[in-house]
């Protein structure tokens, strides 16, 4: 086995890239991360909003005045959190979400602040699931899960529209099943 | 002496040599009731101090009783038989149940010794089947009864189960690696076991103020005295007792070291790689050596300064893996890597630096905890705090150099390696063809700079393994390497002659 270009400037004029894998999930996808995400921070500005009251009733001493007299700070901050997330988090996971399975290899991209590309070839796949929350069973999608024998080379797909996850499930269980080796 | 009780006709499910069910060994149940004896005899002699002839002396020695007659039955009760497919532990004393384990799942047998054990000429043997398998304890057999086990249950050939005590067919051991007697030295280097004397002396104190406690010999005016007594010291004792601790504290790590680790020994035998070690229990681990995916260096910078390293082994469905993994203690960094080519083959070397943008980066990523909790701290009015946030955040940039330095990985055509860490360096070696899949992250901060974080998923150890801060084309470019085929149909522009498979 050679060599192959490792290194700046080691190969080619282009060192391959990876590119995007082929399908994006459904669009309804965003409004199922903005569902989830309007609940999580509405729970957690909720929460920040309690604190804040129940420390200003309560009138300890030991506080440092600057902290007594800047309390409503954390509600607004937890809130403007919370605000930028939904706005901003739910487009933009859509538009790195994607999947492909080609050449019996499963090819995931996902994430949205940080991203991740996972690879995992058919044969060493052990299981496949399919989940629905509620939320995702209003809008008709599916989050489906690919389990290896290592829970770094795991991935899940959310936002996939019912139908495409049950089959894709239904195939890559299929095609593991006869391609399986040792699969760990 | 081994334990073999013949049960009467047992019903044959198949005509060719039945396995029958044999019992522990029976001085088994004297390791155990000796335990509870010492513990029962010296509650009864308090007893008979205390109070004489009274109830409660003979509720101990009903208790005593009932524990030996406990001990017998259970070992009365306890069968084990060994199939060709599978082992049976029955047990039958309360309630009835059977628990098989299959032969073809066993990933490792564990014989240890107590000193009891030892001085009876017994072992436990510990059976472990991975997480779909379970675990099964004989406690305990004969050391023969044990040995043959061990070699029965991991050699997959069902014809080696030969008659108890067949020891004439043990095939040959061989030595791997064999610890030195100035290696023992290298026990304060390591953190954990400078500590132990402190967790030893915490404990033994604990119990001493419960047994205390509850025979009422500890009171509140005692209390009280015993701390005047010690503010009352002169300040010259007390420097005194420091120095002492101080001093002390090496030599009990020595010894704590070798309590565990004494006459470290890795040796091969039948496609299983044995590591043997302790004094007083001495344990011995079994690794199925095709489950063995990939080998751990760790180290910190005082081992780095002795060029000494840990080695553990990354073995697939292994409980306890940080104890049972373990194939050598702080040793030379050339044994370690004479070990390692044995056991696993040669580590590809040498080292390739990663890129000058992941300095600032691991910088960065140390400095920032400090800095930021300063920079909260000054926000609040507390310039103290803020300030000693500052020198931490200033110690913080060396050791965040040292990671950058530290970070390094190598391929060659079997196997991958990566090193990071500084307070606590790994360098991880992972067969190839263990990789069941490539991640590779990238966060906002990495994508300005071109790096990218790519971690090989392994079904061994901790499960992945992240070669950190690589250039986003050379992580690439690394994992097509070592697996072509599962990155070629995703890469932008194929490399013009097309690379195959390995």
């Amino acid at each position: 086995m050679r060599r192959d270009p490792e290194g700046p400037g080691g190969g080619g004029p282009h060192p391959p890239r990876l590119r995007p894998p082929a399908h994006r999930v459904s669009p309804r996808a965003v409004a199922h991360w903005a569902i989830e995400y309007l609940l999580l921070w509405g729970l957690a500005f909720g929460l920040a909003w309690g604190v804040a009251v129940w420390i200003e009733e309560a009138h300890w001493h030991g506080l440092p005045e600057w902290l007594d007299r800047h309390l409503w700070l954390l509600p607004a901050l937890v809130g403007a959190a919370g605000v930028l997330t939904v706005a901003v988090a739910p487009v933009w996971r859509y538009r790195v979400h994607r999947w492909e399975v080609e050449a019996d290899v499963v090819y995931t991209r996902t994430g949205w602040f940080s991203r991740e590309w996972l690879l995992v070839p058919v044969g060493r796949i052990q299981t496949v699931d399919t989940k629905q929350g509620w939320i995702e069973r209003l809008l008709g999608l599916a989050t489906i899960e690919v389990n290896t024998a290592s829970h770094a080379g795991s991935s899940e797909v959310s936002g996939l529209p019912a139908r495409v996850a049950t089959r894709l499930a239904e195939d890559l269980a299929h095609r593991a099943h006869d391609l399986r080796d040792d699969a760990t | 002496m081994i334990a073999r009780e013949d049960v009467p006709p047992a019903p044959p499910p198949r005509p060719a040599a039945v396995p029958r069910p044999q019992r522990l060994h029976p001085l088994t149940f004297v390791v155990g009731a000796v335990r509870e004896m010492v513990a029962l005899v010296g509650a009864g002699a308090t007893g008979l101090l205390v109070g004489g002839l009274s109830t409660a002396f003979y509720f101990t020695l009903a208790g005593l009783v009932f524990g030996l007659a406990f001990h017998a039955a259970t070992w009365a009760t306890f069968t084990y038989t060994l199939h060709d497919d599978r082992i049976e532990l029955r047990r039958a004393l309360v309630g009835r149940s059977v628990k098989t384990i299959p032969r073809e799942r066993i990933r490792g047998v564990d014989v240890s010794a107590s000193l009891g054990h030892r001085l009876l000429g017994l072992a436990v043997v510990q059976i472990d089947a991975g997480a779909d398998g379970g675990e099964g304890t004989l406690n305990a057999v004969s050391r023969q009864e044990a040995a043959r086990l061990r070699r029965v249950l991991l050699s997959r050939d069902a014809a080696a189960a030969g008659p108890p005590g067949a020891t004439a067919l043990r095939p040959p051991r061989r030595t791997l690696a064999r610890m030195r007697r100035r290696w023992y030295v290298y026990a304060p280097l390591s953190g954990a076991y400078l500590l132990t004397p402190f967790a030893l002396a915490g404990s033994l104190l604990s119990a001493l103020y419960n047994l205390g406690d509850d025979l009422g010999l500890v009171t509140e005016d005692r209390l009280t005295r015993l701390g005047h007594d010690v503010i009352g010291l002169p300040a010259a004792a007390v420097l005194a007792t420091a120095a002492a601790v101080l001093l002390l504290m090496p030599v009990m790590s020595v010894i704590v070291f070798t309590l565990f680790n004494w006459d470290f020994t890795v040796y091969a035998r039948d496609g299983s790689v044995i590591a043997e070690r302790g004094l007083v229990t001495r344990r011995s681990v079994s690794l199925e050596r095709r489950r063995i995916r990939g080998v751990e260096f760790a180290d910190n910078p005082f081992e780095r300064l002795a060029r000494v390293v840990r080695v553990n082994a990354l073995v697939t469905g292994l409980g306890d893996a940080a104890h049972r993994g373990r194939l050598l203690p702080a040793a030379p960094w050339g044994t370690a890597q004479d070990l390692t080519a044995r056991v696993l083959g040669p580590v590809p070397a040498p080292l390739l630096p990663h890129p000058r943008a992941a300095r600032g980066r691991r910088v960065a990523r140390a400095t920032a905890p400090p800095a930021a909790l300063g920079a909260l701290s000054l926000a609040a009015g507390q310039p103290l705090v803020a300030a000693g946030c500052a020198v931490l955040a200033c110690c913080a940039v060396p050791i965040g150099l040292d990671r950058y330095r530290q970070l390094g990985h190598a391929r060659d055509a079997l196997r991958l390696t990566s090193r990071s860490g500084s307070l606590r360096r790994r360098q991880v070696v992972v067969d190839n063809r263990a990789i069941v899949g490539w991640r590779l992250r990238q966060t906002l901060f990495q994508r300005r700079l071109g790096l990218a974080t790519l971690i090989a998923a392994v079904g061994a150890g901790d499960g992945g393994y992240p070669i950190l801060d690589l250039a986003e084309d050379d992580a690439v470019a690394l994992a097509t390497g070592i697996t072509p085929a599962w990155l070629e149909p995703f890469l932008d522009h194929p490399p013009s002659p097309p690379r195959k498979a390995a």
